[in-house]
């Protein structure tokens, strides 16, 4: 926990000297100042963090990021004709997902993930099922998402990093790809 | 070096663009989302890298990735915060907005 809060106030002092672009004796000690006060404040997050990652899957998270920046692209010239040719312009749906992720740090970079690509938006994600209610522009992207390789990087990124915290893991499984269902009957239909 | 700028410039106009038309064209708040998402991922990431190529300093250059990456961070956490309490406040979804089921 001690070794987390201090890479936690280094990331924080090294991202205000860099964005303020200074490294005099002002600077820095208003910057450890805040970052003291911010970690110390913040300390009960610490429990909600992922262990501390090893090079390999730090390695392999730089490698889900690429992957996502591809499919922004794709996904941005996909609505891009959806917007210009299709008529009508959107056949919206609702879906719920099941990732059968476990962790909470899994969860929301699946769920931002999701969010920035356009197409398809993480309306909510229940903390008990870890069910994922997502909005999608057309039924195809929709359905693409339930075949997304990057869940099951990110499946196996959080396997890698539970092995590593030495933890039982306990998968329903969860290696295998598109095992992602698509669940019936949980959506609130109060809101439609 | 020039046009490789100049081409992103114009990319990245043409994404808010896009998005811009989106608002218009689209039914809903929910759909909305996903055209101005356009303006938010290609055309801010686009406009960065023609701004990365422009800079003359490298201090500059590591500021702007810092800005671009705490921007992809927080423009989908705000995406789904807003779509989740139009969701919860009733918001309703286009007519032609289906359920997938099963």
């Amino acid at each position: 926990m001690r070794i987390r809060s201090l890479v936690l106030f280094a990331l924080l002092l090294a991202f205000w000297l860099i964005i303020s672009a200074e490294a005099d004796l002002q600077h820095i000690l208003v910057g450890t100042l805040v970052a003291f006060i911010s970690v110390w404040f913040w300390q009960d997050l610490g429990s909600r963090l992922p262990s501390m990652a090893s090079v390999p899957n730090l390695i392999r998270l730089g490698h889900c990021l690429v992957l996502l920046i591809g499919y922004i692209f794709q996904a941005n010239i996909a609505v891009a004709k959806t917007l210009l040719f299709s008529k009508p312009p959107a056949k919206p749906i609702f879906m719920v997902l099941e990732p059968n992720l476990t962790s909470n740090w899994g969860r929301v970079l699946l769920a931002n993930c999701i969010t920035i690509t356009p197409g398809t938006v993480t309306v909510d994600v229940d903390p008990e099922t870890g069910r994922f209610i997502v909005h999608a522009l057309n039924e195809k992207t929709g359905l693409d998402l339930l075949y997304w390789r990057l869940i099951d990087k990110i499946k196996k990124l959080e396997i890698k990093l539970e092995r590593g915290e030495e933890h039982a893991v306990v998968t329903d499984g969860t290696d295998d790809p598109g095992s992602n269902r698509v669940a019936a009957g949980h959506y609130r239909s109060d809101s439609h | 070096m020039n046009w490789i700028v100049y081409i992103c410039f114009f990319g990245s106009f043409l994404a808010f663009g896009l998005g811009t038309l989106g608002l218009f064209r689209f039914p809903d708040s929910y759909t909305r989302m996903h055209a101005v998402g356009m303006g938010d991922t290609l055309g801010v990431g686009l406009l960065a890298l023609g701004l990365f190529l422009l800079c003359p300093s490298w201090t500059l250059r590591i500021k702007l990735m810092v800005i671009l990456f705490l921007f992809w961070i927080l423009n989908p956490t705000m995406t789904h915060l807003i779509a989740k309490a139009g969701l919860i406040h009733g918001v309703r979804p286009a007519k032609v907005t289906k359920l997938r089921k099963g």
